[in-house]
């Protein structure tokens, strides 16, 4: 049995809990956080034990593996005490949050003979794997031109608001698109060029919405879009794929088998899936471990798609062409 | 007053949409069709029920104004023939394939005192006209960002010939998007950088790209021009606009109007239109125009300046950095 310690129990660390009450072969037995409020209602809602920091959690119980869902801007740092201790290591998107903190991260990894996965849980979603699937088989011949889409919903709320400072999220290319941009270099390959437009710094208006055009070494045209609204919107992701031979479209809109509308006045629409991709990543390192193999999301691999976030991101900024 | 129309060539296909246009509205008359291709030119006479004109001349002599859909290389020639007989212009769009060309356009209508529209339906398209209005009533605030497409499928025929179409999918299909925008906003753009190549058709002129512009104010837009619909498509392809404002978002889908016929004769799914068609509107404001002598509302400047993004976009292109435009 895998003992598993969560480290950061906001938004993404309760997703986390709850996925891993479904996966085989692991049991959540601690979680870590520095507010008491997430700490009580993860005692109450996994019945585990709550410390309040990553120190407390390595020195008072015996876990094996450390899954990391503290805001991006922390990653490196709760990273390097979980390797000092030794342990197996789950981390959540995006690796971390510069160039420098992913490097030290990545030179620290060599050698180490414990699992690393980073959470890039598209890659486990249904509808993008099955996609993943025909395009690889051909279906639609040589893809020529992707179009993405994720967003919708109203900027997020985290710990003492740190999405909203774009130092510590890196904003919706960094934090959001980097789903879309691990997806497409997981299909496509290395990015060639990035050249990229976003409305972070041309509005005080609480939003982001960024656009990013990349040119990947196999020749693929892709433009990768998001955002975060100033207004409770409705959250969705939209993939197509354009190729020689025909193309390949999904908009999650289309894909809700359930829709209600009840009285008082509360509208949903439902699209389950009787997999969740958050338990199929944590239950893929789990067999990692198990299995003594790496993991489907490598450090170096979510290295290498950090750079392209960043290279984005950089050419958002200086309105330049970032060549990778 | 009954307007008196001709066609310069039936190379580009709105030419039939626009005859039957021009067919149901009352105040004007088609003459007749010129085309350098005779056997072309002869059978769209018929289909259009009107005469054919082995010589662009002897038509000019009989009209009031001309609707030029020639290739996009030829708009230049007709459209100073046609000024030279002192008769207005309609022409299909782009402009023309090069600046020189656009600007000597617009100089002999000037010149000969003689309107000069160009032929962006999608103004007309009812979805359009109502967002136009929807942004000018500030409904989404200040409008920051707009991500567009304009796809459609390998129009094939002189479409692919780099000298006659001057361009392949980001010429034929940025255009309309920038002139939507434009029109929008008022405002022009400012900066353009593009991928554009030949990855989905076995044809030696771009078939796909991407675009990424910057207007006055700041405005971030992205186009998708690409000839990226299959040959299964429903339909032709699309024209939508993402509009990202600070008080929110409008999503146009400007030919969302259809239902879908699933033929098992034709083995074919198609999807068809029950929304006004705005080609009829803009022939009807070409005419009107005419009649009440008024400034086009889609002038041979408008034209220039969307072609000019077009331009820029293959210049960035071919040199993989944002090109300013003046």
């Amino acid at each position: 049995m895998i003992r598993v310690g969560v480290v950061g129990c906001g938004i993404i660390g309760r997703i986390h809990c709850e996925a891993l009450q479904e996966v085989p072969g692991c049991e959540l037995v601690v979680v870590a956080d520095v507010e008491l409020a997430n700490r009580e209602r993860a005692k109450k809602e996994f019945g585990v034990s709550a410390v309040g920091s990553v120190e407390e959690m390595l020195a008072e119980f015996d876990v094996d593996l450390v899954d990391i869902c503290v805001p991006t801007y922390l990653h490196e740092a709760v990273m390097t005490q979980a390797m000092r201790a030794k342990k197996h290591i789950f981390c959540e998107k995006p690796l971390a949050r510069s160039l420098e903190e992913g490097q030290r991260l990545v030179a620290l990894s060599a050698g180490y003979d414990k699992k690393i996965g980073i959470g890039h849980v598209v890659r486990f979603a249904p509808a993008y794997e099955g996609i993943r699937q025909s395009v690889l088989q051909g279906e639609i011949g040589q893809a020529g031109v992707v179009r993405t889409f994720r967003g919708g919903s109203q900027f997020p709320v985290g710990w003492q608001d740190w999405f909203a400072d774009f130092d510590r999220s890196g904003g919706v290319i960094v934090d959001l698109l980097i789903h879309d941009l691990d997806y497409c270099r997981w299909l496509f390959g290395d990015v060639e060029r990035v050249y990229a437009k976003t409305t972070q710094g041309r509005t005080t208006a609480r939003l982001e919405h960024a656009m990013v055009v990349l040119r990947f070494k196999n020749g693929v045209i892709a433009h990768v879009e998001g955002s975060w609204t100033n207004f409770p919107g409705q959250f969705y992701t939209a993939v197509e794929v354009a190729g020689t031979d025909g193309l390949i479209s999904f908009d999650s809109r289309k894909t809700n088998p359930i829709v209600t509308a009840t009285v008082p006045d509360t509208r949903a629409q439902i699209g389950p899936t009787a997999v969740n991709p958050y338990a199929l990543e944590l239950e893929d390192m789990v067999q990692a471990i198990k299995e003594d193999r790496p993991p489907l999301v490598s450090i170096d691999d979510a290295f290498a798609t950090l750079e392209v976030a960043l290279a984005a991101s950089r050419s958002a900024r200086t309105g330049q062409v970032v060549e990778l | 007053m009954v307007v008196k129309i001709g066609f310069l060539s039936l190379a580009h296909m709105h030419a039939f949409s626009y005859a039957q246009a021009l067919n149901s509205i009352k105040e004007c008359k088609l003459v007749g069709v010129y085309d350098s291709d005779k056997e072309r030119g002869e059978k769209g006479a018929r289909d259009m029920k009107t005469e054919f004109f082995a010589d662009p001349r002897t038509l000019l002599e009989q009209v009031d104004a001309v609707i030029i859909c020639s290739e996009n290389s030829r708009h230049r020639e007709f459209t100073e023939l046609a000024a030279s007989y002192g008769r207005h212009v309609l022409c299909e769009k782009p402009i023309a394939t090069t600046r020189e060309d656009g600007q000597a356009m617009i100089k002999a209508c000037e010149k000969a005192g003689v309107k000069l529209q160009i032929a962006f339906p999608v103004r007309f398209a009812t979805p359009a006209m109502r967002v136009k209005e929807m942004l000018d009533q500030g409904q989404i605030g200040d409008v920051l960002a707009i991500s567009g497409t304009n796809h459609g499928q390998m129009p094939g025929g002189w479409f692919v010939d780099p000298v006659l179409a001057g361009g392949g999918a980001v010429m034929d299909h940025t255009v309309h998007v920038v002139d939507l925008i434009r029109w929008f906003l008022g405002k022009e753009f400012v900066s353009v950088y593009a991928e554009a190549d030949s990855m989905l058709w076995d044809v030696d002129i771009d078939d796909c790209g991407m675009l990424s512009m910057e207007m006055e104010g700041g405005v971030i837009v992205t186009q998708d021009p690409s000839w990226s619909r299959p040959r299964t498509n429903p339909t032709w392809g699309d024209v939508t606009l993402r509009i990202v404002g600070t008080k929110g978002v409008i999503d146009l889908d400007a030919f969302a109007q259809n239902f879908v016929v699933y033929d098992d004769v034709k083995n074919k799914i198609s999807e068809r239109s029950f929304a006004e068609d705005m080609d009829f509107g803009l022939i009807e404001d070409f005419i009107h125009m005419i009649i009440e002598d008024r400034e086009p509302s889609i002038s041979g400047y408008d034209g220039l300046k969307a072609m000019e993004v077009a331009l820029a976009a293959y210049e960035s292109a071919r040199m993989n950095k944002p090109v300013t435009l003046s």
